[in-house]
């Protein structure tokens, strides 16, 4: 068998794209490790789509085995009639364990950096399945099984055009079965290989069998994130607005907190981070404030971060060093890109107020207040921008999350359906509640939704919110497995 | 209605150049670089700049809104945001502003001490806010430039600050050659051009033959102006000449497809009782438009009647409703024929501020 891997990888060989294989090295040490109790999801500074790594991480195994000759006893070797599915055959190592299996074992998921064989094929089997799920694999093979039926009866081809169809749809399916297959198909030889070097106590394959484990384990992460941020505008740019509750200085304070905490999740992630509009409390904090979020994926992220953040403490603000609970809301705006169909505005629909118009303006007045705030009449949607240091930019960036605001409401309007990130803050209910943060009397962070928690609350207001965020982005998909 | 001075009183003031013959001459007078060019050469510890910086914002808050309500000035918000810009101009990393700004509260609980890069030293930053409160020194001369339009124009004492009303009359020019094509093409003038707003805004939207020219009476201004320009890599295509309105301009009579201009126009009477940063420290040449604040509005229509050419384009910033009430009417009536399309527009408060129209 060990002829067979050779063989395949010298194929990729041929594809080898050396600076694709830097590219990887060098995004892979950004990342930053999540939380235990998640899957491995790395935080992904996306820049470049992960599905262009794969063949790298085959050369680098290749460049490691070659010259051995060991030989894998494993059970593969599925004899395959024309149209077979391969849906009744599960894959799995010499000694019969399965990928379900690994994910039953529930082996403890360690750190990247930890060398342990178990973590890493644990890592990548719930990737694996985050994937199907994805896919909606139950469904897939159903249909798939149905296609390959109509592909093996002979009077098919009677009517050429819907074979076609058939035909085409089954190789599309059938292409992303077998991507997944493979998947696992590696995986298990990785661990026969393991084991096998264990055996024979060959250190020199074991590392190297690990070293290729954890390639594939970054690889798998890389397509489990293309999973979970397949939405249809995941990958635009965004607004986050924040809004303090009930409750005055305190919830102002803690507003602050929650958009500190996007601001350096953002930064973390490489996003650009901007100002767009600040509304600061009385005494401390703010009362709202939005921030553009550029780069990609931002949006796709960010909407798990929807809904309303409960915070408990004492308060800071109270002489007395009472217990509070406080309130923010969270909503977030896709920005669309060029392509997408954008809502029309006409200039005559908008009213542009400046603020602090009082007097008599022009070379009166001397004042680096440069406010702008746009009114669309016929929705009264209305936008503000005030960071900009002039007038004109100001409008400018009022304009673009009006843009954004009126292509939200659109976009409600047209799918008929409230889904949450398609809210605006005056949406959002109060009784949305979607995480807890209590800093007293005990320290937890603990999402409603997933009951995803973290027992280091400064952390996760440092901006360390991928793991809530790909749990719920992950639990999603189970939701959507039930859509049509 | 009627402002109360005869207009050929208004129109014959005018004509004589405020400053007499013994202008300094140009290149005795150098621009000031802004803060944000300046090289970064002053080392601080982060702690030594936070502590600059609760001072600074201590200042600020001591200012509540009295002096919104004493002359309409900044209040403690503002101040604090300029604070913010200030340090953003004065760090060596423009975006690391933002980050040191987010991560004060780390600064606070770690005690971290790093060293900062900074354009101005630190006595210079207690000084300038210092005298940002106390003189009511303007913020724009304090960091020597203006955020005004996607421009970032240096100003210094000696130059009117342009004024976001005034961005304006960029996309004023911009709606006239989208309609006019040829607009966009030949020559045009922005006369007062101060730091040179104007002209720079609207050549940027002009296409590659187009040609501004620019004037200024003030030796100062012609040298911020000329300063601007080149920054922006326009020499070649704006010119800027010092003069009085038109005279520097003989040469294109008759020839230009454009004219825009923000003369002073505040009624002399007016200028005791404005706000502290604009009476105190603006060039009082740059606002003071005579008794009536009309005088340099009606010479620049009757010279454009003269010096565009027929189908050409001019818009004019004005004090508010009266004075464009004014202007109208004195173009409809008293020099009936020169002008057509006359129009009014207002400012994003609302106040009517600019006329614009076309040579007949
Ligand atoms: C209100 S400022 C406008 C400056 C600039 N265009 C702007 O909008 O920011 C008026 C300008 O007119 C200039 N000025 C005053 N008297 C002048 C004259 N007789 N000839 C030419 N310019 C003059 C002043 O120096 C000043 O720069």
């Amino acid at each position: 068998m060990s002829y067979l891997i050779v063989k395949r990888s010298c194929n990729r060989f041929s594809h080898l794209d050396f600076s694709k294989f830097q590219n990887f090295l060098s995004l892979n040490q950004n990342h930053k490790v999540l939380v235990s109790g998640l899957p491995s999801v790395l935080t992904k500074t996306i820049k470049n789509p992960s599905w262009s790594y794969f063949s790298v991480s085959k050369y680098h195994k290749f460049s490691h085995l070659s010259g051995k000759d060991k030989v894998l006893a494993s059970g593969f070797g599925v004899l395959k009639s024309l149209f077979s599915t391969q849906a009744a055959v599960e894959l799995s190592t010499s000694d019969g364990l399965t990928i379900d299996g690994i994910v039953a074992s529930n082996w403890t998921i360690l750190d990247e950096s930890e060398s342990d064989w178990k973590s890493h094929a644990a890592a990548i089997a719930q990737s694996i399945q985050v994937i199907k799920r994805r896919l909606q694999w139950k469904k897939l093979m159903v249909r798939l099984d149905l296609l390959s039926a109509q592909l093996n009866n002979p009077d098919l081809w009677d009517d050429p055009v819907h074979a076609g169809k058939i035909s085409r749809e089954h190789g599309s399916l059938m292409a992303k079965m077998k991507e997944v297959k493979a998947l696992e198909r590696e995986l298990l030889e990785h661990i026969d290989m393991i084991k096998l070097a264990r055996e024979e106590d060959d250190t020199e394959l074991e590392s190297e069998t690990l070293k290729a484990l954890l390639w594939m384990r970054r690889n798998s992460n890389e397509k489990e994130l293309e999973a979970l941020l397949s939405g249809e505008q995941d990958s635009c740019s965004c607004y986050i607005e924040v809004q303090g509750g009930a409750g005055g200085t305190e919830s102002m304070d803690w507003a602050k907190m929650v958009m500190q905490m996007y601001k350096s999740w953002a930064q973390h992630h490489g996003y650009g981070v901007t100002v767009v509009d600040e509304m600061p409390g009385e005494i401390a904090g703010i009362k709202r404030a939005t921030i553009k979020v550029d780069g990609e994926y931002a949006f796709g992220y960010a909407k798990a971060e929807v809904g309303v953040h409960r915070l408990v403490r004492i308060s800071p603000f109270d002489s007395g060093k009472r217990r509070h609970t406080s309130f923010a809301a969270v909503a977030v705006i896709p920005i669309l890109g060029d392509g997408s169909t954008r809502v029309q505005i006409n200039e005559s629909d908008l009213r542009i107020e400046r603020f602090r118009a009082g007097g008599a303006g022009g070379q009166h007045v001397n004042t680096t207040e440069s406010a702008v705030r746009i009114v669309h009449i016929p929705s009264g949607i209305t936008a503000t921008c005030q960071n900009e240091r002039s007038q004109h930019m100001n409008k400018a960036s009022a304009m673009a999350v009006l843009q954004s605001r009126l292509d939200q409401l659109e976009m409600a309007r047209q799918a008929q359906i409230n889904a949450q990130h398609t809210q605006s803050l005056t949406d959002i209910g109060w009784g949305n509640q979607i995480r807890s943060y209590v800093l007293h009397p005990y320290r937890m962070v603990k999402d409603l939704r997933t009951n995803y928690e973290v027992s280091d609350p400064d952390s996760v207001l440092e901006g360390e919110i991928d793991g809530f965020i790909l749990s719920y982005l992950s639990a999603s998909l189970d939701k959507d497995k039930d859509c049509p | 209605m009627k402002l109360g001075l005869s207009r050929a009183c208004l129109y014959s003031c005018s004509c004589a150049p405020i400053f007499s013959s013994s202008m300094p001459s140009l290149t005795t007078i150098k621009p000031k670089i802004p803060v944000f060019l300046r090289p970064p050469t002053y080392l601080v510890t982060s702690l030594d700049l936070q502590k600059w910086h609760g001072w600074a914002k201590n200042l600020a808050s001591s200012v509540g809104s009295s002096l919104v309500e004493s002359d309409n000035g900044p209040d403690s918000t503002l101040l604090c945001r300029e604070i913010n810009w200030l340090l953003e101009d004065s760090l060596e990393n423009r975006s690391s502003s933002s980050r040191f700004s987010f991560s004060q509260y780390k600064y606070d609980t770690s005690g971290k001490n790093e060293s900062v890069m900074l354009r101005i030293s630190l006595d210079d930053l207690y000084q300038l806010w210092k005298q940002r409160i106390e003189e009511r020194r303007p913020f724009q001369y304090i960091v020597g430039c203006e955020h005004w339009r996607d421009l970032v124009l240096s100003v210094q004492e000696g130059v009117l600050i342009p004024r976001p009303e005034t961005e304006l009359i960029v996309d004023l020019v911009h709606d006239v050659v989208s309609n006019y094509e040829e607009l966009g093409q030949g020559m045009w003038a922005d006369v007062g051009t101060g730091s040179g707003a104007i002209a720079i805004g609207i050549r940027r939207i002009f296409g590659s033959y187009a040609r501004v020219i620019a004037t200024d009476l003030s030796p100062v201004a012609v040298s911020v102006a000329t300063f601007n320009v080149q920054r922006y890599g326009l020499q070649d295509v704006i010119e800027v000449r010092q003069g009085s309105w038109f005279e520097p301009l003989k040469d294109v009579e008759g020839q230009l497809v454009g004219i825009v201009s923000n003369p002073p126009y505040i009624p002399s009477d007016n200028i005791s009782g404005l706000q502290a940063e604009v009476g105190r420290h603006e060039p009082r040449v740059a606002l003071d438009g005579g008794a009536s604040g009309m005088d340099y509005l009606l010479h620049l229509c009757n010279g454009a009647a003269a010096m565009l050419k027929p189908g050409g384009f001019f818009a004019f910033e004005t004090n508010g409703e009266k004075q464009c009430e004014f202007l109208i009417d004195y173009m409809q009536n008293d020099i009936a024929g020169s002008f057509c399309n006359l129009n009014i527009v207002s400012d994003f408060a609302g106040i009517q501020r600019f006329v614009t129209g076309f040579r007949q």
